[in-house]
């Protein structure tokens, strides 16, 4: 397997962020996915999901209870607020719920066609760096792999990101709490994998 | 269902199509090209994520100037570092951030399904304590 170069890989993963954000209308975040799976495994459909209307339907029923409660001029100065907010506030209403399972999805059939159906299906992870750390025991890389998965779930819902929302999109509009964070897991990423490293 | 709803699915589609792809072939979707990025054997890993952020810094800054989007600031709170550094324990241990596991299972090393459920289970661990010890505002990304 050859890989891109570092340079290209890094215009792919900023086209990737940008193309997000112009047409989701929101920042990349793959652990807050994680996070509104989870929540709503949790606590069932959140309020505002249940909303059946439209965004055009809701309008018009505003605007007709305004009429009917503070007659015509109110109508008119709301509809001049709310066009001056429409810019930065129209893309902030929740998402369908299934962009959430979606993404992972489409991440899965995006590794799919980078393989071109050359590789094999195993348990254990490619590489023989992984397959040296667990001995090539299944078992244990299931163990490895799920007590691993177990500290990425919480450490990114602690933090409040992960790679992509504060790597990458935090990082980059300067935000203080993701460098912070991102500092942290890179610096955790290296002083494990030495520690791994003398255990191969 | 509404156009912005069917918008967002394209939307979201495309990009984790893209994002898989992207990643695969970068190499971060392999245990050991991201264990030889964290020993610094190899910089083609770290160079993407440098070169994206590069990328990324002049792009936001003109999208902020010209539609003023309501970015939610990312302040540092109590769970900012702790948190930081045992996802990144974890990335080094199951190669895989947010991300991997799915492009794992899509490549047919089907080992990211153990780092899938670990993660799902990881969070839904947080969020309990989180409400049973913590408290503090995480501010997740979800909402940005």
């Amino acid at each position: 397997m050859t890989y891109w170069p570092g340079w290209v890989g890094g215009i792919a993963l900023a086209l990737v962020m940008i193309v997000h954000w112009f047409g989701v209308g929101r920042m990349m975040a793959v652990s807050g996915r994680v996070t509104a799976i989870v929540d709503r495994l949790r606590f069932g459909r959140a309020e505002d999901e249940e909303e059946e209307m439209s965004e055009a339907e809701l309008l018009a029923a505003l605007r007709a209870e305004t009429t009917a409660t503070f007659g015509p001029d109110a109508v008119k100065e709301a509809t001049l607020e709310t066009t001056d907010e429409r810019h930065s506030s129209a893309r902030r209403s929740p998402q369908p719920f299934a962009t959430h399972p979606l993404l992972f999805v489409a991440m899965g059939a995006g590794g799919l066609l980078a393989t071109t159906g050359g590789a094999t299906s195993t348990w254990m992870l490619h590489g023989k760096g992984f397959v040296n750390l667990v001995g090539g025991s299944q078992a244990v890389a299931a163990i490895v792999l799920f007590f691993g998965g177990v500290l990425v779930g919480f450490g990114t819902r602690m933090a409040g990101g992960c790679t992509s929302g504060h790597g990458l999109c935090g990082v980059s509009r300067g935000e203080r709490g993701s460098l912070l964070a991102t500092m942290a897991f890179f610096g955790a990423g290296v002083v494990t994998s030495f520690v791994l490293g003398s255990l191969l | 269902m509404s156009t912005r709803a069917l918008r967002d699915l394209a939307g979201v589609a495309l990009v984790g199509v893209g994002l898989g792809y992207a990643l695969s072939r970068i190499g971060f979707s392999s245990w050991d090209e991201v264990h030889a990025m964290f020993t610094f054997q190899k910089f083609d890993l770290m160079i993407a994520f440098v070169v994206g952020l590069v990328v990324l810094v002049p792009v936001w800054a003109v999208v902020r100037k010209v539609s003023r989007p309501r970015w939610l600031p990312r302040p540092i709170h109590q769970g900012t570092l702790i948190g930081g550094l045992l996802f990144g324990a974890g990335w080094a241990l199951s190669g895989a951030c947010p991300s991997i596991a799915a492009v794992q299972i899509g490549e047919g090393q089907l080992g990211g399904f153990f780092t899938l459920a670990g993660m799902f289970g990881g969070n839904f661990l947080y969020s309990l304590a989180h409400e049973r010890w913590f408290r503090w505002s995480t501010t997740s990304c979800v909402e940005d």
